[in-house]
């Protein structure tokens, strides 16, 4: 980083010296021959020469900035929005399996045990990856220090709940009370909000990726008017028709103009399609699959607090409308992916389905007194339980969160190769055009000595 | 972050690479300074849900005899029951409703094991339970309720009865009816071992968890050293602020206190008992037949040594000396 900072102003000192300087000495000399022809000829040479550069040295920094962000979108955003997605889905599937666990009763089966402690695993490297790049926003770093911080402490707890558990004291469930208050109070909201903002990050990011090179497109038009109106000059002036120095120029302009409209038009529409296929119905997908897994953390609950828990049988009614009913977000990502991804979710709405009315069996049994049944339907294993049949809409939502992201990174690929060779070509095709605008009017000028 | 940025201006446009390094040159020469990237000087620490503080203390109470009940029914067999009576009406509806505690040892709690409830309380709520419907299998639904809400359930009639370490007092009677005294429970103060205090005395000042809507909570507020009153909705959420060093003791009834003892050996209990805790079984006050009916229930219980088969049980653990309590009534 020391190398760049300290080489390139060196160089651009001097080139800013001479650039500065040049008009300054110019000046008169300018004047003077701007009276004559060749000295017209000269200047128009050199302007037109220089603009030629400029165009294509803008050209290729922006087309490369373009292709810089597209591989930060592909490389960092999208991958860290999974992350903080992931970070949510793990925190709020721990907390639903340490309430199950819980239900179960005595020693707690094997595999709620084994998805707990994968679900934790898993919540801290993305954790990791996630704090590695907040890009200096203070409310994300905010919400990073939280989850850092507050992690340990929810773990604390539920084995503290374990051990108590374990010698069935009912302290067991006063401190699993808590730490599943830690975790829907604190450590789920600030995991909610990193992953807002990392969507707003990507969505930002899209923004820049799609906006059109205004500078370098306004230097492109500039430039091709100069060349027009030195060749309509020169013909004037000397009464021939081509000069082919001109002409040539002319053509690498327009070659250009047209290679970056084409490849920058293609290049939106994949970006724009990256969107629209892919990360847009990729978070209606989450936040589907985030509130299926609050309302089963609240099923859980419901449970637990054997019979003062309606305020989480509330919860579990309005988090239902995300995934069941009338313009839901199944049925609003649905159309918007490929097919792969349309299945899946035509599944999900399948199961969140039969899900809802296992959901209605357990809340009848539990209020008609069939407590003990309606833990068996809620946290068993059986095949038409509540657990399995949750299970096969998470693994729904899971499989088409990973079509989506998919078509947002085949997408963003194809926009990015539409930029290939671009930046060089551009380079290239003005120092084409340098030359031809230099070579065509000194074949002129030497006409006048 | 200086750099970082700069790095960005580098990429797009040179001219102003002068300025970036202006930005750039501190981040480079930070000399001799100790730099600390995470300071923590403090932890946001977990709390029960719902913890709080209780707000003043309202009216003073109604005077009245809190131990005096109505006098029992004769007995009924289960089944019969005059009709458009409440027990009939329970009896018909296939299930008794009983507002309990899944959260304090050994009066009502959860077995972990089993997941089912049980306790000294509970055994009441299936002495109850059994008169109405001759078995107790499926004929019960528990609803484990917050201290707070027993005596709204009971008015709202959302339960039959509510059989949860109940103190009986002039307020209450005011709003509900009182079975016969089942248990006689005192308050005393529960601390860590440690902790030098010899009474309710020496916390003045000191953080005391009790359970929102208890007598005990009213007691605390109350006391002449002023400790600070910490309310919480389940007794067991009391022992964890305990444990974690939140509060500095809980004060209760001693059985409840015995049960946390026996979680806890860390534990002990001191000082003079700050309060006869009489517990009754409550009932809608509108259901006066069912209270005259749970006597009855109650006089058996005691005479016929199911009640003393329950203490042995739940509570003989905890070295507490057995009192069957005497029934008193008003009529």
């Amino acid at each position: 980083m020391v190398t760049t900072l300290t080489a390139a102003p060196a160089e651009t000192d001097g080139g800013d010296r001479k650039l500065l300087g040049a008009p300054a000495r110019a000046v008169r000399k300018l004047t003077r021959s701007s009276r004559t022809t060749p000295g017209r000829l000269t200047i128009i040479s050199i302007t037109l020469a220089v603009l030629a550069v400029i165009t294509g040295v803008t050209g290729a920094l922006s087309v490369q900035q373009k292709q810089d962000t597209i591989t930060d979108l592909a490389e960092h955003r999208e991958p860290l929005a999974a992350a903080a997605q992931q970070i949510y889905r793990s925190l709020s599937d721990a907390d639903a399996t340490a309430a199950s666990a819980f239900l179960s009763g005595g020693t707690e089966p094997e595999e709620l045990r084994s998805r707990y402690e994968i679900n934790v695993a898993q919540a801290g490297a993305a954790l990791a990856k996630a704090s590695s790049d907040i890009g200096g926003i203070p409310e994300a770093e905010q919400q990073v220090n939280r989850l850092a911080q507050q992690l340990p402490v929810y773990t604390g707890l539920v084995e503290t709940a374990r051990a108590n558990n374990r010698q069935g004291f009912p302290a067991g469930a006063a401190y699993l009370r808590e730490a599943s208050g830690l975790m829907q109070n604190k450590i789920l909201p600030a995991a909610e909000k990193l992953y807002v903002i990392d969507v707003d990050r990507l969505a930002a990011e899209q923004d820049d990726a799609t906006d059109l090179p205004w500078i370098p497109l306004a230097l492109t038009v500039l430039l091709l008017g100069g060349l027009i109106a030195a060749q309509v000059y020169l013909r004037r002036r000397t009464n021939r028709v081509f000069n082919i120095g001109l002409v040539i120029a002319t053509v690498a302009v327009v070659v250009s103009l047209a290679w970056g409209a084409v490849a920058v038009l293609v290049e939106s529409t994949r970006i724009d399609d990256s969107r629209g296929e892919g990360s847009q119905p990729v978070d209606l997908l989450v936040r589907a699959r985030i509130d299926a897994l609050k309302a089963r953390t609240n099923e859980t609950l419901t449970l637990v607090a054997r019979g003062s828990g309606e305020s989480y049988e509330q919860d579990f009614v309005r988090l239902s409308k995300s995934f069941s009913g009338d313009g839901n977000l199944l049925q609003r990502g649905k159309g918007m992916g490929g097919g792969a991804m349309t299945n899946q979710v035509d599944q999900a709405t399948k199961n969140a389905d039969a899900w809802l009315a296992v959901h209605r069996k357990i809340r009848e049994l539990d209020v008609k007194g069939g407590y003990d049944d309606a833990v068996k339907l809620a946290v068993g294993q059986a095949p038409d339980g509540a657990a399995v049949v949750f299970g096969r809409l998470d693994a729904n939502l899971n499989t088409a969160i990973t079509e989506g992201r998919k078509s947002f990174s085949e997408a963003t690929s194809q926009g990015s190769n539409a930029l290939t060779l671009l930046a060089p070509g551009l380079a290239v095709l003005a120092l084409v055009a340098a030359a031809g605008i230099t070579l065509g009017i000194r074949e002129r000028l030497r006409e006048y000595r | 972050m200086t750099t970082m940025d700069s790095r960005k201006w580098t990429k797009r446009a040179g001219a102003v690479l002068a300025a970036a390094l202006v930005l750039a040159v501190p981040a480079c020469s930070s000399g001799g300074e100790v730099v600390d990237l995470a300071v923590v000087t403090s932890v946001e620490r977990p709390e029960p849900v719902r913890k709080g503080t209780p707000p003043a203390p309202g009216k003073p109470a109604p005077q009245c005899d809190p131990k005096a009940s109505l006098r029992p029914s004769s007995s009924y067999s289960p089944g019969n029951f005059p009709a458009g009576s409440t027990m009939d009406q329970i009896y018909k509806r296939g299930h008794l409703i009983a507002g309990v505690d899944q959260n304090t040892y050994l009066f009502g709690f959860r077995d972990a094991r089993t997941g089912a409830i049980v306790g000294f309380d509970i055994d009441m709520v299936n002495a109850v339970a059994k008169a109405i419907f001759g078995t107790v299998e499926g004929k019960v639904v528990y609803r484990a309720i917050s201290s707070a809400d027993r005596v709204p359930l009971l008015k709202n009639r959302e339960v039959d009865i509510v059989v949860r370490t109940m103190t009986m007092n002039c307020d209450r009677w005011s709003e509900i009816n009182f079975s016969s005294e089942y248990y006689t429970a005192v308050q005393k103060v529960l601390v860590d071992r440690s902790n030098p205090a010899t009474g309710m005395e020496g916390l003045g000042g000191k953080p005391v968890c009790a359970n929102t809507g208890s007598t005990s909570l009213k007691r605390i507020k109350d006391h002449p050293s002023k400790p600070v009153a910490v309310e919480v909705d389940n007794w067991s959420d009391c022992l964890v602020l305990l444990q974690q060093g939140q509060v500095a003791a809980v004060s209760t009834d001693d059985v409840i206190l015995a049960g946390m003892v026996a979680q806890d050996p860390n534990l002990k209990m001191i000082g003079a008992q700050l309060g006869d805790e009489p517990y009754g079984i409550g009932i809608p006050q509108p259901a006066q037949d069912m209270t005259k009916f749970v006597n009855a229930v109650l006089d058996k219980v005691r005479s016929d040594g199911t009640w003393m088969a329950s203490y042995n049980s739940w509570l003989g653990r905890t070295g507490q000396t057995a009192q069957m309590p005497q029934p008193k009534y008003k009529d």
